[in-house]
């Protein structure tokens, strides 16, 4: 017999503590994973979407530009083409939401001959300048909302909407 | 503006501007040789509608569709669905459908006919160009009505 014989206690002390410290561990791990799991997600890019427009062939007139993405509400996907009427202003693109903010139909450029370099709203006669400010006297009570812009491969990407800010 | 709870309340608090209803009148056929084209003209009204809706949602409300098959149809009353709706404070109620029967009621209500066209085939670009041209064909009718007032 060696002098550093594990006895009977002991060994049963060792593997109690080893099988038990697996069954701990195996119940703390998944915790702490769902606990940390928001700081770990990676962030979707941005959410930009890309358009067919080319950069370079954007002018200082607005062009309307069609965009469509996945919309998931619920469990129901569908997909939404949205607009924005684009146009070069000095070095930067200037992206708006046609989106009226009267009650909410669609303007379009020149929609009326005798307000030319205007957005025009066929609905109640609304009318903005192209910065997107609503025109005192029409029903509009705000300017047009403005697209996050962005380039990608010569390609106008479009984000989120956010409040104009060139007025 | 849909027929939903959130819009139905924007129209009762501004009604002054929401002044015309837009009623689809869809026909359901359910007959082995019709029930496909039946279900493309069902696609292709509800993409126009909801398309014109879009670009005049301050103006107008787009009425869930009046739906029926050819033995049903003589139950729909549509002057006096007419008069319920205006009733209800539309000043101008438009229908609109592929059925050309409903264009011999023309002096009684006003109704936009328009042939439907398969949308089912085409791609999604060519989809909007198509719907595009329709509405053009729409616009008309409607800046029509609303300078009358």
């Amino acid at each position: 017999m060696s002098n550093n014989r594990v006895s009977r206690r002991q060994f049963l002390n060792y593997t109690l503590t080893g099988v038990g410290g697996f069954m701990a561990a195996g119940m703390l791990m998944p915790m702490v994973r769902f606990a940390i799991d928001p700081a770990l997600q990676t962030k979707a890019e941005g959410q930009f979407i890309q358009t067919s427009q080319k950069i370079d062939e954007i002018t200082d007139v607005p062009v309307k530009v069609d965009f469509t993405f996945e919309q998931v509400d619920a469990w129901y996907k569908s997909d939404v083409t949205e607009a924005a009427w684009v146009y070069r202003d000095g070095d930067t693109v200037i992206a708006l939401s046609p989106v009226c903010k009267h009650l909410g139909c669609t303007v379009n450029w020149e929609g009326d001959s005798a307000h030319p370099n205007q957005f025009f709203c066929a609905c109640h006669a609304g009318r903005y300048e192209k910065s997107g400010k609503n025109v005192a006297g029409t029903p509009p009570l705000g300017p047009l909302d403005e697209y996050e812009v962005s380039e990608k491969d010569g390609f106008l990407m479009l984000g989120k909407k956010i409040p104009n800010t060139l007025v | 503006m849909y027929f939903n709870v959130k819009d139905v309340q924007q129209f009762e608090a501004q009604k002054e501007f929401i002044d015309t209803a837009i009623v689809p009148l869809l026909s359901l056929n359910f007959d082995e040789q019709s029930i496909k084209q039946s279900s493309s003209a069902a696609e292709y009204l509800m993409s126009l509608t909801s398309f014109i809706e879009q670009q005049f949602k301050g103006r107008l409300m787009l009425v869930p569709p009046f739906s029926y098959t050819e033995q049903t149809k003589s139950g729909l009353f549509v002057p006096l669905l007419k008069e319920e709706l205006h009733k209800a404070g539309f000043k101008h109620v438009i229908f609109v459908t592929c059925d050309h029967s409903w264009t011999s009621l023309q002096d009684q209500i006003e109704v936009i006919w328009l042939p439907a066209i398969p949308l089912e085939s085409m791609d999604k670009d060519v989809r909007k160009t198509v719907l595009e041209d329709q509405l053009k064909q729409v616009i008309p009718i409607l800046s029509s009505k609303w300078s009358q007032s």
